[in-house]
């Protein structure tokens, strides 16, 4: 174990790192023949991890039932069942009514309704974000009713420049700040994936040493 | 050509990146001192851990949606799991609860283990359970258990620190409704704003990286870091020359860069 901590985890990112950066660059058949090994290669690692991470849920709520685990417990029945009944009917058929009914009629209309609930946390959460406590905040106060009045139908009724101002404050207004953003993540996710080939990235394999 | 088309400047500049953040590190394990700006929301996870201490209640964790072993989500969740690790360490060291929401499948074995070496470090093993990591099916399901939990137990302070989607707004808002202290961090741009709203600190798209630096505290942490803010005035220098070229007609600098 330790050696797969200390020596293995440390260079065989660096490996995978320098054939697939090099394939990406550089027009060498061989280099491309063994990329796409290394890519089939995620492609197995990462359905190994989903049935370990199938095992890890199944063993995980096996226990909270068996230990009849306060409070708990009785939903990891619920997913137990589910998961073995939704699994079997897969197997038989993923493309049978009752796969597609239960994915559908039940899963679809379950995740729909958990994802209407975010309207209403999303007014809570404009209505401190829009309280005019500074100049700042008021700024955003002002561009937020302007873009809720340009979405909204009534917005033009009231005036006709409240889509032609949104439309700007939704474009040029926001865009490069947008932009400069995203490019600065992407300065940031280079310097992680640096880190991490390099091996000086080991916080998460197990707390660092 | 060996090099493909299209692809020369990119690869002079991520190899120059590269040159840049080696001889950074190595400046650092020569002696030069290059810091890393103070990061609220870091600071702010011993005052979370103590104000549960205080009122003896737990903190909980969610270290965002997604596959660890994604390209979209995977070094964000990567980084809010080394978070984790101090996190842990601190919650260890004070006797808190840590309780963990986590839809991750795969990166389960990795928060496990990371939360028991930090409890093994601190010398408590033993308070380590299982049972504090929930595993929950699906981003939806993960919402409606949260916010039960947030209600049920009343933790004190909450952070939710990796890849966030349309969950953030829903759970910061259901900790501060608790009146929870909470600490959020993500790059997901669309989301930030949210968790600015409604939690006390916020990581902003890179500073999620570099407060995973700031914890790891090494040479070779920081001084791809310290790099960094050369490449970003690099970037600034030719954004500022296109500026001033693309209005003359001078289309050199993009020709370049399109090599």
């Amino acid at each position: 174990m330790s050696f797969i901590k200390s020596t293995a985890f440390k260079y065989i990112p660096v490996i995978v790192f320098a054939v697939i950066i090099a394939d990406y660059f550089f027009a060498i058949a061989s280099l491309g023949s063994l990329a796409e090994i290394l890519r089939q290669f995620a492609v197995v690692i990462s359905n190994i991890a989903l049935g370990l991470g199938v095992i890890s849920l199944l063993r995980i709520h096996g226990k909270n039932v068996q230990r009849r685990l306060e409070g708990r417990w009785q939903y990891s029945i619920v997913t137990v069942v589910t998961f073995v009944t939704v699994f079997i009917l897969g197997i038989i058929n993923a493309n049978g009514d009752q796969y597609t009914w239960a994915f559908n009629h039940v899963y679809t209309t379950l995740q729909q309704t958990m994802y209407a609930s975010t309207g209403f946390f999303i007014v809570s959460s404009a209505y401190r974000a829009f309280r005019a406590r500074n100049i700042d905040a008021a700024l955003l106060l002002i561009a937020g009713c302007i873009v809720v009045f340009t979405n909204a139908p009534i917005g033009e009724v009231i005036w006709s420049g409240f889509p032609v101002i949104g439309d700007w404050l939704l474009g040029p207004g926001q865009l490069p700040g947008y932009r400069v953003l995203m490019l600065i993540a992407g300065f940031g996710t280079i310097v992680y994936a640096y880190r991490v080939i390099t091996g000086n990235e080991r916080g998460f394999f197990g707390g660092g040493e | 050509m060996i090099l493909k088309e299209g692809r020369i400047v990119a690869f002079v500049l991520l190899f120059g990146s590269f040159v840049l953040y080696y001889m950074f590190t190595k400046m650092i394990q020569q002696g030069k001192a290059f810091k890393i700006r103070t990061l609220a929301a870091l600071e702010a996870l011993p005052e979370a851990v103590g104000r549960c201490a205080e009122m003896g209640k737990p903190i909980f964790y969610m270290p965002g949606i997604g596959s660890s072993l994604s390209l979209s989500s995977g070094a964000y969740i990567l980084a809010g799991i080394t978070i984790l690790g101090r996190l842990a360490g601190f919650a260890a060291k004070a006797g808190v609860k840590l309780r963990l929401f986590t839809v991750t499948i795969d990166a389960m074995p990795l928060i496990q283990e990371t939360i028991k070496n930090a409890y093994a470090i601190e010398g408590k093993v033993e308070e380590y359970s299982d049972d504090d990591i929930e595993l929950i099916a699906n981003q939806s399901s993960l919402v409606s258990r949260y916010i039960g939990a947030v209600q049920r137990e009343q933790p004190a302070a909450a952070c939710l620190i990796g890849y966030l989607a349309y969950e953030s707004v829903v759970l910061s808002e259901a900790g501060n409704i608790i009146g929870a202290m909470q600490i959020s961090g993500t790059v997901n741009l669309y989301q930030i704003p949210f968790l600015v709203a409604s939690t006390d600190y916020t990581l902003i798209m890179e500073e999620l990286f570099a407060a995973a630096a700031a914890v790891s505290g090494d040479a070779g942490a920081v001084g791809p870091i310290a790099a960094e803010d050369v490449i970003k005035f690099v970037s600034l220098g030719i954004m500022i020359l296109g500026i001033v070229l693309a209005p003359l007609g001078i289309t050199f600098l993009v020709d370049l860069l399109g090599l």
